[in-house]
């Protein structure tokens, strides 16, 4: 990405509901880890 | 048997609720006072204000929640702090008949969320102004009517100037109002009005993208992307403009006052706008065994809790002292009293202040919401906790170690949406741990904008509200 508008390709992956499905996963696996981590720290 | 009284049920409040209610309500006193007698899930009131989201799908009502979690439930207005040891209570007003209410306490939590500071810049707020708001559910409502006035406007075939972002020199939270310009865009775009409106980004961050917290550093391939360049190709993208280093001094009916960093001042006319007031703390009174004013004993000129902060750094070197942020949000005059959320003193600023050739001073302020108020608010709750058992404190969290993980909505179809996810480690940058000129760790903190964000948003609403409401399972849920 650079500092001008998003590409084609990169709006296409952003709303690709399939990788957008793989991407949800991945977040909410890492987002949860990380949070819970530092939880119970 | 002790009492601990928490003011407030918002985030940090409701959180050290739920925590002390289910850990020591059945032994010991446990009693909420808050002013409101729902929870509000501030979030989702971005959706509100386009007329997105129905404003009874954001709250709740507190009372049949802390039934079941032994916790009692005192709806009143705080007003008056009494910390003297000896005779250590809380007195408030109840809402509907203006009784007054005496709470005892051998632990007090004051979490009572911002005063919304609307007279700190003249013309400002729904109510006295001319601009709009979506930082209580009311305003949110109103912004929303003001905002499908203007649709209908549109739709007539008028051009308006929309403006969205900070209200004031020293306010915070710039996320929330990215989210609202975000999801005007989207709202438009989809009702085929876009081309009627010149929306424009007006804030007091230093850069775009900074969001009161230096922005946000990621490494991608091994590359740092800041968050600058990003929101800057989002709003390129969405042909937004935007204008940044800038305090707003006054508003007039649709006229917006300003001064920059380079001293100019200037003048912005708006159809519509949502600004972000300067939050304060609330204006209890602190009285002492004598009847004396004792504020300078717990709370800093602008209301917000002396902890265990180290206050008074100068910016260059507060940045270098990572330990100058409070770990347990403790008073040190009174170590029973403990303030989480937005009620805590930060010792500084994250972002860079900037003062102008005319000594005005442009400074967001820290952001102390959302994830951080719910983890200031456990923090805080299970330290009493450890106190009422006989133990030492044993819980900390500077904002200097906090991972934060913030998903910014752009759009709330499940089907064409769009949201940012970011993650943050720490909030506060601290430059001893991390060796990078970011003071973060740039493997955990992630950008990523698409249709995903707008999945979790929505499924953060309801796991967050279920967990707000201490169902079963809601220990699972982090804060």
């Amino acid at each position: 990405m650079s500092e001008q508008q998003f590409s084609k390709a990169e709006k296409f992956w952003m709303n690709f509901k399939l990788y957008q499905l793989w991407r949800f996963l991945v977040l909410n696996i890492k987002i949860y880890t990380i949070v819970v981590q530092s939880k119970w720290k | 048997m002790a009492k601990i009284v928490v003011i407030g049920a918002g985030f940090a409040g409701q959180t050290a609720a739920i925590y002390l209610g289910t850990r020591l309500g059945k032994k010991h006193q446990v009693t909420v006072m808050s002013n409101r007698d729902v929870f509000g899930y501030v979030p989702s009131w971005v959706w509100v204000g386009v007329g997105h989201m129905k404003p009874e799908e954001t709250i709740f009502k507190l009372k049949p929640v802390y039934d079941r979690i032994n916790v009692r439930f005192v709806h009143a207005a705080a007003k008056e702090i009494h910390p003297d040891p000896g005779d250590q209570y809380v007195v408030g007003e109840e809402i509907g008949t203006g009784n007054p209410v005496r709470l005892d306490y051998d632990y007090l939590v004051i979490a009572p969320g911002p005063l919304l500071n609307f007279a700190g810049t003249p013309g400002l707020g729904p109510e006295h102004g001319f601009t709009h708001s979506i930082c209580s559910l009311p305003h949110a409502v109103k912004t929303r009517d003001a905002y499908l006035a203007l649709v209908e406007r549109m739709k007539k075939g008028e051009r308006v100037k929309i403006v969205i972002g900070t209200g004031h020199p020293l306010a915070t939270c710039q996320g929330a109002a990215f989210e609202y310009i975000s999801n005007v865009h989207k709202d438009l775009l989809k009702r085929g009005l876009r081309d009627k409106a010149d929306i424009l980004w007006l804030s007091n961050e230093p850069a775009l993208g900074d969001f009161g917290v230096n922005g946000v550093q990621v490494k991608r391939n091994g590359i740092v992307m800041k968050s600058e360049e990003f929101i800057k190709s989002v709003f390129l993208d969405a042909g937004i403009r935007w204008q940044v280093q800038t305090g707003v001094k006054k508003v007039e009916e649709g006229k917006i006052y300003w001064e920059n960093y380079e001293g100019q001042e200037g003048v912005t006319e708006f159809d519509f706008a949502m600004l972000i007031p300067q939050f304060k703390g609330q204006p209890f009174k602190y009285i002492g065994k004598d009847g004396e004013d004792i504020s300078a004993k717990i709370v800093n000129p602008a209301g917000f809790v002396m902890v265990d902060g180290k206050y008074g750094l100068p910016y260059q070197e507060l940045v270098q002292t990572p330990e100058a942020w409070p770990a347990r949000y403790q008073n040190p005059t009174y170590p029973n009293i403990f303030a989480a959320g937005i009620a805590f003193a930060p010792p500084g600023p994250i972002s860079k202040p900037f003062t102008n050739p005319n000594n005005f001073m442009i400074a967001p302020a820290p952001p102390r919401t959302g994830m951080v108020s719910g983890m200031i608010g456990r923090v805080v709750a299970l330290n009493i906790v450890d106190l009422v058992n006989g133990r030492e404190p044993s819980h900390s969290e500077r904002m200097t170690e906090m991972v934060a993980a913030c998903i910014a909505s752009m759009g709330d179809s499940l089907w064409d949406g769009s949201a940012v996810a970011i993650v943050m480690r720490p909030v506060v940058p601290d430059r001893k741990k991390y060796a990078n000129e970011y003071g973060r760790d740039l493997f955990i903190s992630h950008l990523e904008m698409g249709l995903a964000g707008a999945w979790m948003k929505f499924m953060l609403h309801h796991t967050f509200i279920w967990k707000f409401k201490a169902l079963p399972g809601w220990q699972l849920i982090p804060e």
